[in-house]
């Protein structure tokens, strides 16, 4: 018999010492610390040390704060299934964890059976309140999770293939036969977004208020929600794919492709930001944790992979199909594949995930989306006879941040978060690889190149010959004069970079020197040669 | 103050005196040569002997110097400037008077010393006579006077003047430099003064103290000023600690206790005092001590003080009578205006009111019979008035001068009164011909034309009544066999219905027979017209649709009464009566909006059976209607899925038309058109599809040579990015003419070039991201647009990238950070509440050694510190 334990694992231990409690904290605080200072005692500028030193003080006291906060102030703990003796908590099944949870709890095991309209695809709002579904047979609905009642239902009749929210629970996006429409809330059709052709995937990116499409033809397209303005348009050039995933950390796109690779996509460039070989087989899902430094991907060969994405390394190799894969909050993976779906879990913390819990569908329902439902530990599934719901204890966060999302947000709420997400909307551009390298200094380039400083010379004469000249009187106002005075700024002005391409030219000549010279003596001996300087 | 003097005219000649020799020593190369061979000659121990006598002079001054230094300090004592200042302000005033003198007296002095030094006696002579001329004085006297001064100066001060060391004659003839006081005092003994002299004398030489020379205005000033630097130094100092923490405090606080002075009237009026003779009398009313008390006790003596005359009193009632009055006036009068509505107003009013009573007309008989009163009466009263008939001044007064005459207006107005005579004078109908239904009036005017009784009349309706039912009933037998209504449970709906509604149309039936028959009992029994509409069929096809509209409504009725659930009702009989084009048109959206509603029913339904029974159950849901057509499509579904199970064994072309209907949607084209909403029942599943032959195609060999193309496509974008060198050649026929040129090759030089460009290139593909990494393509491409993210250069105090980028890496708006943290990390450099005077800051002990500790410490107390100079400082409405 299998045991649920929940938020009892400190009940179990002995009180935490205060040397426990110092650690743990000092273990958050490093978190909320974002890394080591810089080393202030090489600093000469005493004015800037003090300053930063003060600054520094100010940062540790903030991040101590958070993590007592963290400590002390959260209302509830998240917890795992726990295993006792022999027992595996993949062999735990749904019906023994109905037994062992509250009614409320128990009430998100359902499965809602709806046969004729086709496999089902989920998405739930930020807050986890609102779920949307949609029908392959063009049923759209809008469901209120937390009293289950259907806040809307409406028949498009025509093949529905993905369904997103968009920033609240008012709008969604559905991926029609043609088009993909904007639908409200009460089930009217507000936009139908004609350019982006027949979409097969959509992406909703929330901070920078852009839907991402991906259609039938492989181009991927962004649209701005706000002001409708289409921001990239870009040809993947790698056929037709229905495998899109944000990576929500830094807001890049990430599609699979047919030939195995998975290419990451920014909308102010047209090329990939990065283009890597995941798989031999098709890429049939993708998923990214919430921290942005782990994908996963599952291929048509028979592997699920997760990716360090700092490193674009292979973490870990797991055998297996996967039709769909999800990260939960807590950063457990789903994988489905047919009817059965497997829950993997990091039990370590080192990135080695192995199996926690698994169940099955009803033989014949084909798993085709399964997505975790946000603040709480629950597995939407969305099949081909309908969608289910099942409980993963340890899925998700278990405290919510009301200024993040609050599932029990109240209208007014709602629409105060609406305006001051709109106020901190990103621009597109703020979407690369690694956002905290906003605000640093711009990498140098390599060099301009000869375009640029083409142009740079050119601006500069033509400023020069702008350049209007005094007039003066008694003899110094001669043409032949004001001409010689023009000729001289031009070649003041010309100098420097004439001196630059010099300098340069010489460098290059002296490294040819210096590599000769090296090439002379070999290696052993170099060290017995007269150093210059000496003699 | 004497000594002071003393000693400040000591230090000048002392100074002077150094400089005098300076100036000598410089002077010697400024003599003519012949002069200069010529001293040279007469005494050529001179220079020897000088340097040596230099060289005490050197010693002695130095040592003078010192106590002089020494002495100096003390008078400088920071205590004593600090305390007297103005003392030594005055000191200074005399002193420089003095100075003044002095280095006057002095320089006088000294040219003439220097002049005697060079010239000899005869100097002397030339300066008396200078002298003489100038203050007109006998020479003598200033002989005498300076002979006297000379000896004075010189046991006083032997370095006064030039001295014994610097007159060679006199040294060379006395051959000992040193010479004491006494021997000069020697030749005076027989001076009368001399007793007071030597007493004199004695008594320097007990307290041994020598008084120098005073050194030269510069010389001093800048000794002052080294000493007044000190001191100010040692001053401003004090501050370093207090500006220094200033400096440190990452924010400096100026709101801190602003008192603002009085906050509430009652303090302003509590500080007031009586001034003039008015106020003064106010407060002694006020605050009369017999009021106080009484008010103190319980007031009932306040009453008793409380006296006023008859007259006063009369005048007060009057007065506010008078004002009553008035205010009542003024009420009256606000009343009336606000009573007057504007034109617009009545006129929109009347307006409604016509449109109530035309409505009440229509709908209330009273109300009608009212009104045709009211118009009856009015048409009298016009009839017997003719008010509108030119009967009144102004209109009369117009025809007689003519209408043609008149302009377009006056035309016009008549003109309508004249219409309005008329409307008012025109027959009414008859009270009963008005109230009768609209349907009559409107549809069967021939009716009303053509049929002289009433008798005839209501024949003809019953008549048409009952054949209308007839009809109906006729047409409701025919059972529809396709489409909704041909569901069972739709048909035995229907059927239900239908037995009502026959029951009742019967029922009708009967009684339009009855009545027929009293009529024809009653009435003339062999009208023609009556026989042939009473017994035959006669379908007019708008009066069918009327008998079908109302049966529709009665059948629609009886259906609400025995359903609980209007809406569904509703959407029911609207889904009847939209049948047909409901199957035609299937994007009707009016359709959709109520399909849904329906739909969303029933899905709640269905959730509410899985909440109540959460076991894994399927519900049979029974849909609201199915069509055939949905039944069709379903079988082809089924067809093509079957079709499909076959062929997936079976050879890839055969199946490639049936591959490419489906190449879209899974069979989705297919059953598009024919899709039906709502919640189907469940009995009929359809089977999940397998994937498509295209699909499985694609999977089976899409994973061929994955890894080539993929290095195929990086070394192209490597090879886009840093484009291979060309191989160097050669023209054709350049440099190939004869054959030891071939022999050789190309040029050396090319060659080089081209070793060089690869060997840059390899170089660069290392630096990329991606070297190492096989299967990873890094885009190297910058992004010109997130460009503007970055800063340029460094910010000014930074001077290393890595310390700038660390100490950004801190977020610190209010949504990463705790509120508690919020303030410290984003206030602001200063902190200032607008209106607030800054103050100088005020001096105050700090320690220095406070401040490490201050660093450590909590972030409140930094505040207080760093906020407290100001505070002194500011607190100005506080006195």
């Amino acid at each position: 018999m299998g045991k649920t334990e929940e938020n009892d694992a400190l009940t179990k231990n002995k009180p935490p010492t205060e040397k426990d409690i110092l650690a743990e904290l000092e273990l958050k605080m490093k978190k909320y610390l974002r890394g080591e200072s810089a080393n202030l005692e090489v600093l000469k500028d005493k004015k800037l040390k003090g300053q930063l030193a003060v600054k520094e003080q100010l940062y540790g006291k903030s991040a101590q704060a958070a993590a007592k906060a963290e400590k002390w102030l959260m209302p509830s703990e998240g917890g795992y299934l726990e295993a006792e003796g022999l027992e595996k908590t993949w062999r735990i099944k749904q019906e023994t964890i109905a037994h062992e949870v509250d009614i409320s709890s128990s009430r998100k095991q359902y499965d809602i059976i709806l046969p004729e309209l086709g496999p089902y695809t989920l998405d739930f709002t930020s807050s986890g309140r609102y779920m949307a579904v949609g029908g392959r047979k063009g049923h759209l609905g809008i469901v209120d999770m937390i009293n289950l009642s259907l806040i809307r239902e409406l028949q498009v009749r025509e093949t529905v293939r993905d369904v997103v929210f968009l920033h609240n629970e008012l709008f969604f996006a559905a991926a029609q036969k043609k088009y993909p429409y904007i639908y409200n809330r009460e089930g009217t059709e507000l936009h139908c977004l004609k350019e982006h052709g027949p979409v097969l995937r959509l992406q909703f990116l929330k901070n920078h208020f852009l839907l991402a499409t991906l259609n039938k033809f492989g181009q991927l397209r962004y649209q701005d929600v706000t002001m409708g303005s289409m921001v990239g348009n870009f040809r993947t050039g790698l056929g037709r794919t229905d495998v899109m995933q944000v990576n929500p950390f830094n807001g890049v796109v990430s599609l699979g492709h047919s030939g195995g690779t998975v290419t990451m996509w920014k909308p102010t460039s047209s090329a990939p930001l990065i283009k890597m070989l995941c798989h031999q087989g098709p890429v049939s899902a993708l998923a990214f944790h919430s921290n942005g430094h782990l994908m996963a991907t599952a291929g048509k060969d028979k592997k699920v992979k997760l990716w360090d994405l700092r490193k674009f390394e292979v973490l870990q190799t797991l055998p297996g199909h996967a039709n769909t894969l999800d990260f939960s909050q807590k950063g457990l993976l789903a994988c489905g594949n047919g009817s059965l779906i497997q829950v993997l879990r990091d039990v370590s913390g080192t990135q080695n995930y192995s199996r926690y819990m698994t169940h099955s569908m009803v033989k014949g329902y084909q798993v085709g989306k399964l997505i975790f439902r946000p603040y709480e530990d629950v597995l939407g599934i969305g099949h081909s006879t309908g969608w289910s719901s099942i409980l993963i204890p340890g899925a998700g966060e278990p405290n919510f941040d009301s200024w993040v999302a609050n599932p029990f947000e109240t209208s007014k709420q709602r629409r105060e978060k609406e305006i001051r997400a709109l106020l901190d909307k990103l621009p597109p551009e703020t979407i690369m690889l690694n956002p905290s390298k906003i605000g640093t200094v711009k990498p140098k380039r390599e060099k301009p190149t000869k375009q640029e400083r083409e142009a740079e010379v050119e601006a500069a004469v033509e400023a020069a010959k702008g350049m209007k000249l005094k007039k003066k009187t008694k003899g110094r106002n001669k043409p032949g004069k004001r001409v010689q005075k023009k000729q001289e700024a031009l070649s003041r002005v010309k100098r420097p970079y004439l001196e630059q391409k010099i300098q340069e030219e010489e460098n290059m000549s002296r490294k040819k020197q210096k590599t000769s010279e090296g090439v002379e003596l070999p290696k052993s001996l170099q060290r017995f040669a007269r150093k210059k300087a000496s003699s | 103050m004497k000594l002071k003097e003393m000693g400040g005219g000591n230090w000048k000649n002392q100074k002077s005196k150094k400089k005098q020799n300076l100036q000598r020593q410089k002077r010697g190369p400024r003599l003519p040569s012949s002069l200069q061979k010529q001293i040279d000659r007469l005494n050529p121990t001179t220079p020897l002997e000088s340097a040596d006598s230099d060289d005490n002079d050197l010693y002695e001054y130095e040592e003078e110097r010192a106590e002089e230094e020494s002495r100096k300090n003390k008078r400088y004592d920071p205590v004593s400037v600090n305390d007297d200042l103005s003392e030594e302000i005055e000191d200074e005033n005399v002193q420089s008077d003095d100075e003044s003198g002095d280095s006057d007296y002095i320089g006088t002095k000294k040219d003439e010393n220097v002049q005697s030094d060079d010239s000899g006696e005869e100097d002397d002579g030339r300066h008396a006579r200078m002298l003489q001329a100038i203050t007109g004085m006998p020479s003598e006297a200033f002989e005498e006077n300076k002979k006297k001064k000379k000896t004075m100066n010189d046991f006083v001060i032997p370095e006064l003047y030039p001295g014994p060391e610097y007159n060679p004659s006199r040294d060379v003839g006395e051959g000992n430099a040193r010479i004491s006081i006494e021997d000069l005092l020697n030749p005076l003994s027989e001076k009368p003064t001399y007793g007071k002299l030597r007493k004199r004398q004695l008594q320097i030489m007990k307290h041994g103290r020598i008084v120098h020379a005073p050194l030269s205005k510069a010389v001093q000033a800048k000794v002052e000023r080294t000493a007044a630097y000190e001191v100010s130094k040692k001053d401003v100092s004090k501050w370093q600690h207090i500006i220094q923490r200033n400096r440190e405090a990452p924010t400096i606080f100026f709101d801190e206790d602003v008192n603002l002075g009085f906050s509430t009237v009652g303090a302003i009026a509590s500080e007031f005092e009586p001034r003039t003779e008015f106020e003064k009398k106010i407060a002694a009313l006020v605050y009369d001590n017999e009021v106080t008390d009484a008010h103190k006790n319980d007031g009932s003596k306040l009453l008793e003080m409380n006296k006023v005359s008859i007259e006063d009193e009369k005048d007060r009632q009057n007065r506010i009578a008078k004002m009553r009055s008035l205010l009542f006036r003024h009420e009256m009068k606000a009343k009336h205006i606000k009573k007057i509505k504007s034109r617009t107003f009545h006129r929109l009013l009347k307006k409604d009111r016509f449109k109530a009573e035309a409505s009440q007309i229509q709908m209330d008989p009273e109300a009608a019979k009212e009104h045709a009163m009211k118009r009856e009466r009015e048409r009298a009263e016009e009839r017997m008035t003719l008010k509108h008939k030119n009967q009144n001044r102004w209109a009369k007064r117009i025809i007689q001068r003519g209408l043609n005459s008149q302009d377009e207006g006056t035309r016009a107005a008549i003109a309508e009164q004249h219409q309005r005579h008329a409307e008012l004078t025109r027959k009414m109908h008859s009270m009963k011909d008005s109230s009768s239904s609209s349907e009559d009036t409107s549809d069967e005017d021939d009716f009303e034309n053509s049929a002289g009784s009433d008798q005839e009349r209501a024949y003809k309706l019953l008549g048409k009544a009952r054949d209308k039912t007839m009809k109906v009933l006729e047409e409701e037998n025919e059972v529809p066999k396709s489409g909704l209504l041909s569901l069972p449970f739709m048909r035995r709906g229907l059927e239900k219905r239908r037995e009502e509604a026959v029951e009742e149309a019967n029922l009708a039936f009967q009684e339009y027979e009855d009545s027929l028959k009293k009529l024809e009992n009653s009435g003339s029994l062999e009208d023609p017209k009556a026989a042939s509409t009473s017994g035959r069929k006669v379908f007019g096809p708008a009066k069918a649709q009327i008998s079908d509209t109302s049966v529709k409504v009665k059948s629609y009725n009886s259906y609400g009464g025995s359903d609980s659930e209007d809406d569904l009702g509703i959407g029911k009989s609207d889904n009847m009566e939209n049948m047909g084009s409901h199957l035609l048109h299937n994007k009707d959206s009016v359709v959709i909006q109520e399909d849904t509603d329906t739909h969303k029913e029933s899905l709640l339904k269905t959730i509410d059976d899985i909440i109540e029974n959460p076991g894994p159950k399927t519900t049979c849901e029974v849909s609201i209607f199915v069509s055939d057509q949905w039944k069709k499509a379903k079988n082809k579904n089924e067809n093509t899925t079957i079709k499909k199970s076959p062929n997936l064994t079976g050879p890839v072309r055969q199946n490639k038309k049936d591959a490419e209907k489906e190449i879209g949607e899974d069979s989705d084209t297919d059953s598009v058109g024919q899709m039906v909403d709502g919640i189907l029942s469940s009995v009929s599943k359809v089977p999940y599809e397998l994937p498509s032959q295209e699909e499985l195609i694609r999977q089976a060999f899409a994973g061929d040579d994955v890894e080539g193309d993929f290095e195929k496509d990086k070394q192209e974008i490597l090879e886009e990015e840093n484009p291979e060198p060309e191989k160097p050649l050669l023209l054709p026929g350049w440099g190939q003419w004869t054959h030891i040129q071939e022999k050789k090759g190309l040029p050396s030089w090319m060659l080089k070039k081209h070793e060089d460009a690869q060997k840059k290139r390899a170089e660069a593909l290392k630096k990329r991201k991606d070297a190492q990494l096989k299967n990873v393509i890094i885009s190297e491409k910058i992004d010109k647009k997130a460009e503007k993210l970055h800063t340029k250069s460094l910010p000014f105090p930074f001077t290393s990238k890595e310390v700038f980028e660390q100490s950004m890496r801190v977020p610190i708006g209010p949504e990463f950070n705790p509120a508690t943290a919020i303030g410290p990390l984003t206030r602001p450099e200063v902190v200032k509440k607008p209106g607030v005077i800054i103050k100088p800051v005020e001096f105050e002990d700090v320690n220095p050694h406070e401040k490490s500790e201050q660093r450590s410490g909590d972030k409140r107390k930094f505040k207080k510190t760093s906020g407290k100079p100001v505070k002194k400082a500011k607190v100005g409405g506080k006195k």
